[in-house]
């Protein structure tokens, strides 16, 4: 197990280098630069700005010294936020997404895997069709509806919740973005739940373990579950990435001061060490995550423990 | 049409306000609950008096050497005071600066500090500050976007250079309260400068203290009716009342809380749903104002900005080197089709350059009186003249921002105009914000949508941009009758007579076009019935020192 997690995390490396590089200089060659304003700088100026932040060296120079703050977790001044450090920006936007991210990924779980559950044992009820019929919908239905019909219904027209804002997080303000997060989040879980528990419970060793007579619930928690629950890990790795990071879209609609932001933001504004520190940051954690999501398989399935 | 690189965010701002508009208009004008403000002209109890705004965008630095863009500039005009300020109706006002004298043919300036200004800890606002801040702006470690503003200054063009220390810059505080503002020559709009970020006064301990940080909440100190207590960017920033404001006793608002909402949509949701009692500009596109003025009535404030929308050319190259041409294009476009349709009336339709000021009487062209028939005619005519025809038509790339539904609108119209009217092929070309600078700024566009913005209240702001050699003259634009006539503008001290050379050079541009005017910009805004003192002034600045909040109820329809 241990030289297992080391041979990954020695591969993270090498695969964090490409990103890197890949992304500092697809960035250099975009056009225009974080300077390029609709008011053209004067070239003393534009000189004063690029000497200030290293542009005005060859490209190789910029890059290793970005190499060798980054070694030492500097991501570097924002060149847009100009009194801010991408560290600090990071620092003040994560925590948003994370509280958000977790809560929706918890809900997600606590409501889908049951609905799933329900689903699979109730095969080809009035409440199996429902339920899938709505976990469709949920897939199916995209963000930047359902939001804009909550805050519609919710803040618009019953003025029972804030139409956006964070104020430190406070409940009021998380419940609709939370809410417009997990919704299909629950659907994906309940669908992955559903299919796989079907598998599962069509497989000879459940027929087995009926036959020695297990109650039900034994059967389900003990020999069922788990198995069942491996296409859902292989799901949520990355959806977790994705949740916890802060859905760009979710952030724009309710105003959040998420990182998902500053990725989109970043990029157009060519903020360069901005982009690159949110970049690194989704790509750390989707091997984090991947890594996290293997060694449960190991934890579930006997079988891949002993690869 | 083709469009290059479809940005994330504008889609969907695009779809949020499609399906938010949908919804509002499909179930009528109830569909959206109108609450009813019962509005005393008594203010309301301190407790109160917060006010809660949305900026544009989220601010980029509340430094104000490094402040350049709106929201920024906006929260540092709250925090921090120069020398004149605005007052609500936008006419220059004495700020920390009491009095002053104009000596040496208008090349001195002699500048009385109130003894009463204060920093938001007390300490007093002294002539040093100033002189510390301007250094500190031309200073080329700053790297201020801004410094070239200073320039008037003597000295200040070198050191920016490098080729001179800051200590050489022509500003010297006599005493305290006493400051000398030496020019390299006279500028009369130099007055009305000094109220922007870039000659606001620091507090040299805090910088020297905290360095970059020094702008962070609890670091920051200020000169001006608030102080910041919280910053979460891209969240919200709240100002309170700063109690050593020397004009503390008539600033009514405790608190303000600035919310940087950049899509119009959303900003909407939250005004609609009670979280934000004022949106300034761009507060709603044009498509909405007639249903948003039938729902909400008064609170839709549209008022003249000093800003104007244009086309820009490139002067100095063919096919835009042909004069007849350039007027043949500007005398095509029907203003009051693409005003009145397109606009919905919300901008007003700009014949010349210079935005209507106070005082200043703008040149129309003769030929924006005569009836479409006749203006058509005669364009043809100039078309034919510059050796183009329906046979050889003119081709060109036309170049706009991704920002939205109605500028593309917009744009095709403009191309469909010329199209029926000259038989001109035009190819609309979208790029990003970014990507359309660099091509103009680079001369790799011909034609391309552009607006200039006046960043203080006089014609020079607008003339500037079409002298020979200023860096932001992109079309090469280089006629020196008009050079000469804006030089006689900016030694004139007698301001009637200087905006009279002002109409001069607007003329002078009417002849050459070397540009296509579009629009003069409005503001348009969202203020609840129970905000006082926001009046509408052509900066489009509404400083939080003159809000307050009315005694109010409200009442559900």
């Amino acid at each position: 197990m241990i030289r297992f997690l080391l041979r990954r995390l020695a591969w993270a490396i090498p695969t964090l280098w490409v990103i890197v590089t890949l992304s500092f200089f697809m960035l250099r060659a975009a056009p225009g630069g974080p300077f390029t304003e609709a008011r053209r700088l004067p070239p003393q100026v534009m000189a004063n700005l690029e000497r200030m932040y290293h542009l005005n060296e060859p490209v190789w120079e910029q890059y290793e010294r970005y190499l060798g703050n980054i070694l030492r977790g500097d991501f570097g001044p924002s060149y847009v936020y100009r009194s801010t450090t991408v560290n600090q920006l990071i620092a003040q936007g994560l925590p948003v997404d994370l509280t958000i991210g977790a809560l929706a990924l918890a809900l997600a779980l606590l409501i889908g895997m049951p609905l799933g559950m329900l689903a699979a044992l109730r095969q080809n009820t009035a409440w199996d069709y429902v339920s899938m019929a709505g976990a469709m919908v949920g897939i199916s239905v995209p963000t930047f509806v359902v939001a804009p019909l909550l805050i519609l219904l919710l803040a618009v027209k019953a003025h029972w919740l804030p139409a956006g804002g964070w104020s430190h997080g406070r409940p009021a303000h998380l419940v609709l973005p939370v809410a417009v997060l997990t919704l299909p989040l629950i659907a994906y879980v309940a669908r992955l739940m559903r299919g796989s528990m079907v598998e599962v419970l069509n497989s000879p060793y459940i027929r087995t373990a009926r036959a020695k007579g297990l109650p039900e619930r034994t059967v389900l928690l003990r020999h069922a579950l788990k198995p069942a629950l491996m296409p859902l890990i292989s799901f949520l790795g990355p959806a977790a990435v994705n949740t916890l990071t802060g859905s760009i879209i979710v952030e724009e609609i309710f105003g959040l001061p998420g990182i998902g932001r500053f990725f989109v933001d970043g990029a157009l504004n060519r903020d360069y060490t901005l982009v690159m520190g949110v970049t690194i940051l989704y790509a750390m954690l989707i091997i984090a995550f991947n890594l996290l999501a293997d060694v449960l398989y190991g934890v579930l399935d006997p079988r891949v423990r002993q690869r | 049409m083709r469009v290059r690189g479809p940005q994330l965010r504008s889609l969907v701002v695009m779809i949020a306000t499609a399906l938010l508009s949908a919804c509002s208009s499909a179930a009528g004008d109830h569909a959206v609950p109108v609450y009813r403000y019962v509005v005393s002209d008594r203010p309301a109890p301190e407790s109160q008096q917060v006010l809660r705004q949305r900026l544009v965008m989220t601010p980029r630095s509340l430094d104000p050497s490094l402040a350049t863009d709106v929201p920024s500039i906006d929260v540092v005009e709250d925090l921090f005071e120069g020398l004149v300020t605005l007052a609500a109706n936008g006419r220059l006002v004495p700020g920390v600066a009491k009095s002053w004298q104009i000596s040496d043919h208008g090349t001195k300036y002699l500048f009385r500090l109130r003894a009463a200004a204060r920093w938001s800890n007390g300490k007093p606002v002294t002539a040093g500050d100033f002189v510390y801040a301007w250094r500190r702006e031309v200073n080329p470690d700053t790297a201020a976007e801004d410094a070239q503003s200073l320039a008037r200054i003597v000295n200040a063009q070198a050191i920016i250079e490098g080729k001179k220390p800051p200590d050489t810059l022509g500003v010297t505080a006599l005493g305290p309260h006493t400051l000398e503002v030496r020019l390299v020559h006279r500028t009369p709009y130099f007055l009305s400068m000094l109220y922007n970020a870039y000659y606001m006064p620091l507090y040299p301990p805090a910088i020297r203290r905290w360095g970059m940080a020094w702008t962070r909440p609890g670091h920051l100190v200020s000169d001006g009716a608030f102080y910041l207590t919280d910053w979460v960017i891209n969240g919200h920033l709240t100002l309170k009342k700063n109690p050593y404001y020397w004009d503390a006793a008539r600033v009514r608002l405790r608190e303000v809380i600035d919310y940087p909402i950049p899509s119009s949509s959303s900003a909407l949701a939250r005004y609609l749903a009670g979280d934000v009692d004022l949106v300034d500009t761009p507060a709603f596109p044009p498509s909405d104002v007639a249903w948003l003025r039938r729902a909400l009535g008064a609170q839709v404030q549209v008022a003249p900005m000093y800003a104007t929308g244009y086309l820009g050319m490139l002067v100095h190259e063919k096919p835009f080197d042909n004069r007849d041409l350039r007027l043949a294009l500007v005398m095509t476009l029907d203003r009051r089709v693409l005003d009145g349709k397109l606009l919905q009336g919300m901008d007003m339709p700009a014949h010349s350059l210079f935005p209507p000021l106070p005082g200043f009487t703008r040149q129309s062209p003769a030929w924006a009186h005569w009836p479409m028939a006749r203006r058509l005619a005669v364009a043809r005519r100039l078309y034919h003249a510059a050796g183009y025809s329906r046979a050889h038509p003119l081709r060109v790339k036309l170049l706009y921002a991704t920002q939205g539904v109605h500028t593309r609108n917009y744009m095709e119209a403009v191309a469909t105009m010329w199209h029926q009217a000259l038989g001109a092929d035009i190819v609309l070309w979208q790029e990003q914000w970014k990507v359309m600078l660099q091509d103009i700024q680079y001369k790799n566009a011909k034609l391309y949508w552009s607006a200039w913005v006046g960043n203080y209240p006089s014609p020079y702001t607008f003339a500037h941009q079409f002298v020979k050699g200023f860096v932001m003259n992109y079309g090469g634009y280089d006629n020196p009758a008009y050079q000469a006539v804006v030089r006689a503008a900016v030694d004139q001290p007698n301001r009637a007579r200087r905006y009279a050379l002002y109409g001069e050079a607007d003329a002078i541009l009417n002849r050459d076009a070397p540009f296509i005017p579009l629009y003069f910009y409005d503001s348009n805004q969202l203020v609840k019935p129970y905000v006082a003192g926001v009046e509408p002034n052509v900066m489009d600045l509404h400083l939080a020192r003159y809000i307050w909040i009315r005694a109010h109820a409200v009442q559900r329809q």
